[in-house]
């Protein structure tokens, strides 16, 4: 069973979207989808949400949430890793046959948040929360860990970030934020040795949806155009612990890469046109781009990726739209000539943890 | 593709346990539904978690911190959490995953260890609205008192017919070694118990507890090479309601909310997958989710099994009885004798599948062919419906 994607929407981003409540944004979302889909909500069979009750703020988020995202009475399912994770359980649904059309969304308002807060509050009660292990120092230590793996320098690293803040001023869907240069970003603050807070990507506001269609649907539906199909997912977990050898093997990222690369029927990343790497800092993207060998980095998020926009935990999703967007020719001024394939990246969890990718294709023609 | 469910654990459940941090209980489980079977971690190809709200025991995202516990490391895993019916939606999940071919086997494990927090209700209290419905009060026992209310004045049931429910299902508890309240009790003990929000009891209410379980799903290969008698998932269905109460309960509503007619829904995605056409005739087993004691009463009625109103007092002519009845109901003292939120679902599920693979020890019931078991969350919003057979459903 081939499972489409019909149509995507992501909210315009914010660094603080104080006008609108968050169930104002999923709504808003979810219907900019349905209608870029060209389906009702009426339609649908079922809704996969990727949500975090601590960053929403309150118990059993979804209760409030799912309704506006387009859940009222469709059967509907919450993953709590990311916004991505809940693309990969959508996919899953509508591949066994169960499915036929439905909605994936995901929201994240930081500006609400405590972010740091909830990320200590991950930590187990013995050991790492008495340290004060938090996001911040978890992206510390994977710096550390991949500059002594891959011999990455602060300076390859700032030169990362200001291309990555060049890309996202392009997109049309970015929030734009001003591009410092190589110096200003070596000038910036440590925020955890030897990462420098123009390293990272600034969090934002924001909430992403997919509409998916089984292959049945989409023949039912002769008027309808897909934008792309996803041909492999892939996800896994590595350990809890916050070993030097973890940070340094990116297992369960080449694990969920090599996973949704076996499906897609691609033999390897040069088979691939664009990959949105979610990379929370240029570090990050500088250990991704090694443990893909992608030799031709123009690939590399060309929507700015995280820089672009960065409401943590559906940015990830943000990344899949923009991927979807590529391989159907419609991602604006950051479109890429040809895009046959493309892959979504994302991570969650304390330093990448978990790992996930989606692999699309582009589509001539209604099946 | 069918799937069968190949092994099963569940601890037993108390209201804490202090000699076990949650990934170790997790790990219990996990350990615990491998070895029943023969299997080891490399058996396993995916890990579904089933937590639902993480402010119970104040670490977020709890079920990262027992990836290493549970084997889960290099492994494609996550959680899912749709509150009060999140066990049952790990199990669609799983489904989902073996289904699609994405994995050959998969294990939903979690834990629940809610008596961390001094007081679960302050916690649950927050699910409300903040700007309408908090101030009223609404907590999870002040709103089914409003719909018990309705239920009972509508269909001119009494308290006393609600208490039936604890007192057969408190003594089919007796025979569960896992359950966390059970004993003989009459229906004057219900109805003399501490009174709540009236018109609920203490007695009409399912208690908190602590524990974990797992199930582990698989493909006909991995059925056929661990399992030599596995129940077939043979259809789910589930359900997302609106969250605003008042939306539930007007004559133009969709759902009645004092009946849970939500359920309804579900059951028929269930039933349509699996084949049912005659619950009654058809199924002769079912695990509910019944956190007080109204809730098995008004599934019964939605799931089929008789028109609405009656299956209180079908009760009394012992209809649900596990050893005299028609349909055996929550022959393990369902969720008012134990209610651990995160996995009630899942131990629903468990407790249905056992009794078709014949592993349900002093509480299995003979001949069970079909076996039904529910989940609920989010004040009656969410809910989801799971069919077993002993044979795959021929799709």
């Amino acid at each position: 069973m081939n499972v489409y994607v019909l149509g995507t929407a992501t909210h315009p981003p914010a660094i603080a979207q104080r006008g609108l409540r968050l169930e104002e944004i999923a709504y808003h979302t979810a219907h900019a989808a349905l209608e870029d889909a060209g389906v009702s909500r009426q339609q649908l069979d079922h809704l996969t949400l990727g949500a975090c009750d601590e960053l929403d703020g309150r118990p059993i988020s979804s209760m409030l949430m799912a309704a506006p995202a387009g859940g009222f009475l469709t059967d509907e399912m919450k993953v709590t890793d990311s916004g991505a994770m809940a693309l990969c359980l959508g996919y899953a649904r509508i591949k066994s046959g169960e499915f036929h059309l439905g909605l994936v969304s995901s929201w994240c308002k930081t500006s609400k948040t405590d972010v740091e807060y909830i990320m200590r509050l991950r930590g187990d009660p013995f050991f790492s929360r008495p340290i004060g292990l938090d996001m911040t120092t978890a992206d510390g230590l994977l710096a550390q860990a991949v500059s002594e793996a891959f011999g990455v320098t602060e300076e390859e690293a700032a030169r990362r970030a200001v291309a990555g803040f060049e890309r996202a001023r392009k997109n049309p869907r970015s929030l734009q934020h001003d591009v410092p240069s190589v110096p200003q970003v070596l000038d910036s603050e440590y925020a955890a040795t030897p990462m420098r807070a123009l390293h990272r990507a600034p969090m934002t506001d924001g909430a992403a949806t997919l509409v998916l269609a089984s292959e049945d649907f989409v023949r039912r539906n002769k008027h309808l155009k897909p934008l792309a199909r996803i041909t492999g997912v892939g996800w896994a977990s590595d350990s809890y612990r916050l070993g030097a050898s973890r940070l340094r093997s990116l297992q369960s990222f080449q694990k969920a890469w090599a996973q949704a690369l076996a499906q897609s029927g691609a033999k390897s990343p040069d088979d691939f046109d664009v990959f949105e790497l979610e990379s929370q800092t240029s570090w990050h993207e500088a250990a991704f781009v090694r443990a893909l060998a992608i030799q031709d980095e123009t690939k590399v998020s060309p929507s700015g990726g995280p820089f672009a926009q960065n409401p943590l935990f559906c940015t990830g999703l943000v990344g899949a739209v923009e991927a979807a967007l590529q391989v159907g020719g419609r991602a604006g001024a950051v479109q890429r000539k040809n895009v046959k394939r493309a892959a979504a990246h994302s991570c969650h969890g304390y330093a990448q943890q978990g790992n996930s990718f989606v692999c699309f294709e582009s589509v001539e023609s209604n099946p | 593709m069918s799937v069968a469910v190949i092994a099963t654990y569940q601890s037993d459940f108390k209201t804490s346990d202090p000699t076990k941090t949650f990934p170790e209980q997790a790990q219990e489980a996990a350990v615990g539904a491998m070895k029943s079977v023969g299997m080891t971690p490399d058996d396993i190809d995916a890990v579904v978690f089933s937590l639902a709200p993480t402010f119970f025991m104040g670490v977020a995202d709890a079920d990262r911190w027992s990836v290493d516990h549970i084997f889960a490391a290099g492994k494609p895993i996550f959680r899912i959490h749709t509150g009060g019916a999140t066990g049952g939606s790990a199990v669609h999940a799983a489904h989902a995953l073996v289904s699609s071919g994405f994995a050959r086997s998969v294990l939903i494990v979690g834990a629940e260890r809610i008596a961390e927090t001094p007081d679960a209700q302050k916690v649950l209290n927050l699910i409300f609205d903040a700007f309408y419905e908090r101030d009223m009060p609404l907590s999870t026992n002040t709103s089914v008192a409003l719909q018990l209310s309705r239920y009972l004045q509508n269909h001119g049931l009494t308290e006393e017919d609600m208490a039936q429910s604890v007192v057969r299902q408190r003594r089919n508890a007796l025979s569960n070694p896992h359950a966390h309240l059970k004993g003989e009790i009459t229906i004057d003990d219900v109805m003399n118990s501490k009174p709540i929000a009236l018109p609920l009891k203490l007695f009409d209410i399912c208690p908190r507890s602590s524990g974990s379980a797992a199930m582990i799903v698989g493909d006909e290969s991995v059925a056929k090479r661990f399992q030599s008698r596995p129940a077939f998932i043979n259809g789910v269905g589930g359900v997302s309601d609106t969250y605003w109460i008042g939306d539930r309960v007007t004559p133009t509503s969709r759902t009645d909310w004092s009946s849970l007619k939500v359920t309804e829904i579900a059951a028929r995605r269930a039933y349509a997958r699996a084949g049912i056409t005659d619950p009654m005739r058809e199924i002769q087993l079912v695990e509910l989710y019944d956190p007080y004691s109204c809730a098995g009463y008004q599934q019964l009625e939605h799931y089929g099994f008789c028109p609405p109103g009656v299956a209180a007092r079908l009760d009394r002519e012992h209809v649900w009885d596990v050893k005299s009845g028609q349909v055996a109901v929550n022959p393990s003292g369902g969720t008012l004798c134990t209610n651990p939120i995160a996995i009630t679902g899942l131990v629903r599920a468990i407790d249905a599948a056992s009794q078709i693979m014949g592993t349900a020890g002093s509480m299995q019931v003979p001949n069970v062919r079909n076996a039904l078991c529910s989940a609920l969350g989010g004040i009656g919003q969410f809910a989801s419906v799971t069919i077993f057979g002993a044979e795959p459903a021929s799709h």
